[in-house]
């Protein structure tokens, strides 16, 4: 049976490393196989880490430290090039500040991100679902 | 001071990046041990072994400021204010991965900029300089997984001690430097220490037992320390110093420090002397002043107890960022009113600590001996953290494994949730798997979210413990 994988990094001006390590530990506890391209991961490397797995699920992001939207600036753009093709999902502490605005996660969307988990154990469902949703023709095959 | 000063001029700030700057112009080793000689202060080693000798635990602050004149007014008043045994340069951060034209850019435009004392830029001349201002020895603190350029400018500035390994100076501060790599350089920064030792000069290599500052099993950091030693040892090193930073609970503490002199003499040859080193508490810091300073007295205890040759300082001002003179001779004065001979009445059940002991010294042989067994230890080394064999949690290299799970158990000491593919015994993994048990309501398995909760609970222990937890984790 094919393991089921996923690519996961902290956002690139972010050192904190240990709800990484969690997660790292908690999915693949459930039977995934975990990329973990740990702290400071800039967008060009989570697009390389796709080209070297391209049969990875998503791309999981961590965000703790309020810069994320600076962080994953290039987003848009590397999607667009189709350097990552797979869901991206972000999560964390999204924005500078005690007051969460919905406008921030809001321009997240705007920046290529597909879904936003604020509580990390909701996590496999959100990866099952996005599964369950994927388109049915890979374009990865296409391409590959 | 020669009058030609190396490379302040911005007219070399265009040089070519490759080359390190005052690298030509190096004295001899032979030079370097006259001078320490006629130096006319101990080394490191001496230090440390009068501190021994005599009971009481040697005392060593952090401080590192990017000018030369501001470092050296620093050393100075942390001497003139607070007498510590050792003093330190730590070193910024563009020197401790070799951007050595980006320090020497930072230096001209704003030495306030750099987050430590860029030796190789200001050049051995100014070491010297730093050297004879003071009357303690001097130590490099820094975090390069490739120090080669920096000791050799540390050599040459006559200083006795030199902080670092290849796997603790690697995996806590490099997110892709291969382990080979960094094992490599250092084990031609220990080869020239045992020129050194030859030439009749001894330098204090110490070991970044304290690894990530987060939740680190005692086993681990001892046995990373373990491994780096003997790699020292073998390379001709002859002063080692372990250190272990304070998870927090005394037993454990204690224990941890009293195993150093039991893990050198069945792992290290005789001849190399080794030294415990206790580093205050490294993790999320109170920040109330006098909640602090409890911490820091606490530490300080400690180290009294487990037997150390020397404790690290912190300040009350920790959990605000890097201190202010006035802080850090505070957190030197109180750290040494632990030495107090009134305090001999201050002891620790010795029954338990020994039980704890013994745990980690078996823990620390399961880990280890599979490794030195090995004929090409460092070989053995790079293999075991890319199969998980040798670890330590929260890495932020990718070249260990970090499956390693740590957690608080109900009395505060640290345990493995998780020992990864850690090679500890059945009798260990019961042990550690029985006591976070006993800690837990249900017993359980917990989920992510409480997993997550609960680790930013153990990582903010002392907050809780001083009523300050409504703060935000900073792990």
């Amino acid at each position: 049976m094919q393991q089921r994988k996923i690519i996961l990094g902290v956002a690139a001006s972010d050192a904190h490393a240990v709800a990484n390590h969690l997660i790292a530990h908690a999915l693949r506890g459930i039977g995934y196989t975990v990329v973990n391209l740990g702290t400071c991961t800039p967008v060009e490397e989570f697009a390389e880490a796709c080209r070297e797995h391209p049969d990875a699920e998503a791309v999981v992001i961590g965000s703790l430290n309020g810069h994320i939207h600076e962080d994953l600036r290039d987003l848009a753009a590397t999607k667009a090039e189709g350097a990552i093709r797979c869901p991206v999902i972000v999560g964390g502490n999204l924005s500078v500040g005690s007051k969460k605005d919905p406008a921030a996660l809001e321009r997240l969307y705007r920046l290529g991100v597909d879904r936003i988990v604020n509580d990390p154990a909701a996590l496999p469902a959100v990866l099952d679902e996005l599964r369950a949703t994927r388109p049915v023709a890979e374009p990865l095959l296409a391409v590959s | 001071m020669t009058s030609k000063i190396v490379l302040l001029g911005a007219d070399r700030a265009g040089e070519a990046p490759h080359s390190v700057p005052g690298a030509e112009s190096l004295p001899p080793l032979e030079e370097s041990v006259a001078y320490v000689r006629a130096l006319g202060k101990p080394t490191a080693a001496q230090v440390l072994q009068d501190a021994r000798e005599s009971g009481r635990v040697a005392i060593q602050p952090r401080c590192g400021v990017g000018g030369h004149e501001e470092m050296k007014a620093l050393l100075r008043d942390l001497e003139a204010q607070a007498a510590p045994d050792i003093l330190t340069l730590t070193i910024d951060a563009h020197t401790r991965l070799k951007r050595f034209e980006q320090a020497l850019r930072t230096l001209n435009r704003d030495p306030r900029d750099l987050n430590g004392y860029p030796l190789v830029t200001h050049g051995w001349q100014r070491g010297r300089d730093l050297n004879e201002s003071v009357a303690a020895p001097l130590e490099i603190r820094h975090g390069s997984p490739d120090a080669r350029a920096l000791f050799d400018v540390s050599v040459a500035s006559g200083i006795t001690s030199f902080e670092g390994g290849g796997i603790s100076y690697n995996l806590p501060y490099s997110k892709a430097v291969p382990i080979a790599e960094s094992l490599a350089a250092w084990e031609d920064v220990d080869r020239v220490c045992g020129r050194l030792a030859e030439l009749g000069l001894i330098i204090d290599r110490e070991l970044f037992g304290t690894l990530t500052a987060v939740l680190v099993p005692p086993s681990i950091s001892l046995a990373i320390s373990v491994v780096e030693a003997v790699l020292a040892a073998r390379a001709g090193v002859r002063c080692i110093s372990v250190a272990y930073p304070q998870s927090g609970h005394l037993v454990q503490d204690v224990a941890a420090l009293r195993t150093i002199p039991l893990l050198a003499r069945r792992y290290l040859p005789e001849g190399v002397q080794v030294h415990a080193v206790f580093h205050e508490f490294m993790g999320v810091f109170p920040r109330g002043r006098g909640h602090a300073e409890d911490l820091i007295f606490y530490g300080a205890l400690v180290a009294r107890l487990g037997g150390a040759s020397k404790l690290i300082t912190k300040t009350y001002q920790e959990a605000y960022g890097i201190p202010d003179t006035r802080a850090n001779v505070e957190g030197l004065r109180l750290a040494s009113r632990a030495n107090s001979p009134l305090l001999d009445f201050v002891a620790v059940d010795a029954d338990r600590v020994a039980e704890e002991q013994q745990w980690i010294l078996a823990e620390v042989a399961d880990i280890v001996e599979p490794l030195l067994e090995q004929p090409d230890l460092k070989a053995a080394v790079a293999q075991a953290l890319e199969r998980g064999t040798l670890d330590i949690p929260f890495s932020a290299s990718r070249y260990a494994k970090s499956e390693i799970i740590p957690k608080r158990d109900a009395e505060g000491a640290i345990r493995y949730l998780s020992a990864g593919s850690l090679p500890l015994s059945r009798r260990a993994l019961r042990r550690n798997d029985e006591l976070l048990r006993r800690s837990e309501a249900g017993g359980a398995d917990p989920g992510l979210g409480s997993l997550l909760a609960d680790l930013t609970g153990d990582i903010n222990y002392f907050l809780t413990l001083f009523g300050e937890s409504d703060r935000e984790g900073t792990s």
